[in-house]
């Protein structure tokens, strides 16, 4: 269920077809992502589902076997130096270079690489997350790294920052301070921001576009309002060998010991699930909102097998 | 809100793009990154130059010897050029998602901006070693370099042997100037090989043990062979190649000592004494030439490996 | 102001802090020329992407509720105060609400009007904590 627009002129990121394959296995296959301008993207999907392969895709660090990707209207492997100077990128990995630097000396190394380094907010960002510029960057645990990365890709407010698993190996209180220094942050200059995650209800308030990756393929894609409408919970009293309708997209299904209440999630416009239900003999007896992470869990496979 | 945050949210407002950064800033800040990472090894090499001074210094005071600089001692130059690379991309990733291919530079570029940035400091180590060599010949009362009298071997003798002294001939050699160019143009072409297998290779250590093992290897197989096929070429083959790669008139000696090392040799006279005896007597011309061949080769090497890590463009 | 969001209200999160705001002027806990967060903090207390905040923001000034003192930030309005229109405005927003939940649990306009009415009647006759401690538009005489 992807609604894409045509007009890849209006986003800021936008992959045509892009696959990749690691061996016998497809990292991703034929996504036609779409960023808008300005937007919080929250990108979804399971462990290899192939969001740091995307990644590495818009920063030239990885070549598909098919398909483009545009940031900024430019093709990410003809101007890659290009692209990169617009990106504020957090890799998934948490080496952090040059070991024996401190981390203000990497910091300023770093400067040297994009003009519009504003020192004075790298040493606000520095304070505000906590990480100790006299410390030697091979010393630093994993949480400190991430947040040192952090600071590396928001000092020089790019438009666009490619967060992978951003909070990952932060603790629960620093996390929230990260993803309010990030509010804080897009309120600065107009910046449009991809992240990937696991865990989307962290990401509830900020995100406002939701994509799911499902084995390489991003099987949904939506601005997170439309998620909400379209992705519900439903109680229903169903006849007996009731089964739900497939192309509703069924999760989540839990029935009671008598087989005729029924609990699923279900994808679809509210009246045409009610109609489709009504079509097969069930009756809804209760609808409720999913919150965004329950709503994007309904496009991820749930046996985990 | 900070000053430059005003000005690049200005900037963005009426679409500018980010720059991408100067390369002459770039350079500079891999010179001084690359500096900051060779801290340690130049503090080993300090170390090392001290303990021989003292040694030297000993030397001299117990002995009243006067150290006098007749050659280069290129070999360590050219060891350090080439042993460089290590220190320079140590820890550093070449391949996969390093964060210095994330940098807004073509990777290329970078790559070859970061081998420069070792270079410079390399120049700056053989300069140093230089005057230091020269302090300590200076100190002790010697001469750097001086002109000499060579006892050329003047026809075709046995190699084993001691030698008649009428079969040598003295011939005045004196250096030229260029003479003090050669350790580091010895060190530039080491370094730029070295660097083209650190850069270009992932294991680069496995190459080089890789290359000795086949060395020893195809030694032993080819003397067996030549046993075996009665094929009196076969034998020591890959000596031959070896010392041709090393001694032959543009090989890795000319490059390193102008040949000085090659053409000389301690040998036994038959009045008793023992001289140093050479088989031609060193020319320049063989250095620079020798130069620009490993240093062309170097440089196409450096390339090869650099482009390695280019961008990927499609067709 | 607080303004705390529903992760599972199904309306846009602009509207729920236009709502809110509208609500804390009711309330009396906002009042003519009280100040508002800037975008910037509250996008950071909210953890919100700021557009969200300016489109509320936006909103509530094309309104006329809120409105921006060049150099000194977002201020409520001076000449605000919670009219009837304010009041029918959340009140509406509250049937509506109410309306779509009656629905979808399957129960009727009447049903849900009587029931409120009980409910209403019961609490008064308890003095119990479910009708709310302020009374919206006592504290003011409503205008």
């Amino acid at each position: 269920m992807t609604h894409t627009d045509p007009r890849a002129g209006d986003y800021v990121v936008a992959t045509h077809g892009l696959s990749k394959r690691y061996g016998r296995e497809s990292a991703l296959e034929h996504v036609d992502l779409r960023v808008p301008d300005g937007a919080v993207y929250v990108l979804v999907g399971v462990n290899g589902a192939g969001k740091s392969t995307l990644f590495k895709v818009l920063m030239n660090l990885e070549r598909p076997d098919a398909g483009t990707a545009e940031v900024f209207g430019l093709d990410t492997g003809r101007a890659g130096p290009e692209v990169r100077a617009q990106v504020g990128y957090v890799p998934e990995r948490q080496d952090a270079p040059y070991r024996s630097m401190t981390c203000a000396r990497l910091l300023r190394h770093a400067a040297a690489f994009y003009p519009e380094w504003d020192h004075a907010y790298a040493d606000h960002l520095t304070r505000a997350l906590g990480v100790r510029p006299q410390r030697r960057v091979g010393g630093l645990s994993k949480g400190e790294t991430r947040r040192l990365q952090l600071v590396l890709a928001l000092a020089y407010r790019p438009p666009l920052l490619l967060l992978d698993e951003p909070t990952d190996g932060l603790d629960p209180v620093v996390r929230r301070r990260a993803l309010a220094l990030l509010a804080e942050h897009l309120a600065d200059a107009p910046t449009t921001v991809l992240i990937s995650t696991h865990h989307i209800h962290e990401m509830e308030s900020l995100a406002d576009h939701v994509g799911v990756l499902r084995e390489g393929r991003l099987v949904a894609q939506m601005p997170r309002d439309e998620l909400q409408r379209t992705v519900r919970s439903y109680r229903l009293e169903v006849p007996d060998a009731w089964a739900a309708p497939r192309e509703l997209q069924p999760t989540g299904l839990r029935r009671s010991s008598a087989g005729r209440d029924v609990q699923c999630t279900l994808v679809g416009e509210e009246r045409e699930v009610a109609r489709r239900l009504a079509a097969t003999g069930a009756r809804v007896r209760q609808v409720s909102t999913l919150a965004l992470e329950d709503a994007a869990l309904a496009f991820l496979p749930e046996d985990p097998s | 809100m900070t000053a430059p945050a005003y000005r690049t949210a200005e900037r963005r407002a009426r679409g500018a793009r980010p720059p991408l950064p100067r390369l002459r800033s770039v350079l500079a800040e891999q010179v001084r990154a690359t500096g900051h990472a060779l801290r340690g090894p130049a503090l080993i090499a300090a170390a090392l130059l001290a303990l021989v001074t003292l040694f030297a210094a000993s030397q001299v005071l117990s002995r009243g010897v006067d150290l006098t600089l007749n050659a280069w001692p290129t070999q360590l130059p050219g060891l350090m050029g080439a042993l460089l690379p290590i220190a320079v991309w140590a820890r550093d990733e070449r391949f996969g998602p390093a964060f210095l291919w994330t940098l807004p530079v073509d990777r290329r570029r970078h790559a070859l901006t970061k081998a420069l940035a070792g270079w410079v400091w390399l120049m700056a180590g053989v300069a140093l070693f230089v005057l230091w060599l020269l302090a300590v010949t200076s100190a002790s009362g010697g001469r750097a370099l001086p002109p000499e009298t060579l006892h050329v071997v003047t026809s075709q003798v046995a190699a084993a042997g001691p030698l008649d002294p009428a079969a040598l001939r003295t011939v005045r050699w004196a250096p030229g100037p260029l003479i003090w160019a050669v350790p580091f143009t010895a060190a530039t072409a080491t370094y730029l090989l070295g660097s083209a297998l650190v850069l270009g290779s992932r294991h680069p250590l496995r190459w080089v043990i890789g290359t000795v093992l086949s060395y020893v290897l195809s030694s032993i197989a080819s003397e067996a062979a030549s046993a075996q096929l009665r094929a009196g070429w076969l034998d020591d083959a890959p000596g031959r190649l070896l010392r041709l790669l090393v001694d032959s008139r543009y090989g890795l000696d000319a490059l390193l000592t102008a040949r000085i090392e090659s053409l000389s040799n301690p040998a036994a006279l038959t009045t008793g004494e023992s001289t140093i005896v050479w088989w031609g007597v060193p020319d320049l011309a063989d250095w620079r030439t020798a130069t620009l061949l490993w240093t062309g080769a170097g440089l196409l090497a450096l390339w090869a490996a650099a482009s390695r890590h280019r961008e990927r463009r499609r067709a | 102001m607080l303004v705390t969001l529903d992760p599972r209200d199904e309306r846009p999160l602009y509207l729920q802090i236009v709502d809110q705001v509208r609500r804390a002027l009711l309330v009396g806990t906002l009042r003519a020329e009280d100040p508002l967060p800037s975008v910037r903090e509250l996008a950071g207390q909210l953890v919100v992407n700021p557009r969200t905040v300016s489109q509320a923001y936006r909103e509530l000034e094309g309104e006329g509720v809120i409105y921006v003192r060049r150099g000194q930030g977002t201020f409520v309005a001076p000449t605000i105060h919670p009219d009837r229109r304010e009041r029918r405005a959340l009140v509406r927003g509250v049937a509506e609400r109410a309306l779509v939940d009656a629905r979808r649990n399957g129960l009727g306009v009447e049903e849900l009007v009587t029931m409120i009415c009980e409910v209403a009647a019961e609490d008064e006759g308890e003095g119990s904590p479910s009708a709310s401690a302020v009374r919206p538009g006592e504290e003011e005489g409503a205008a």
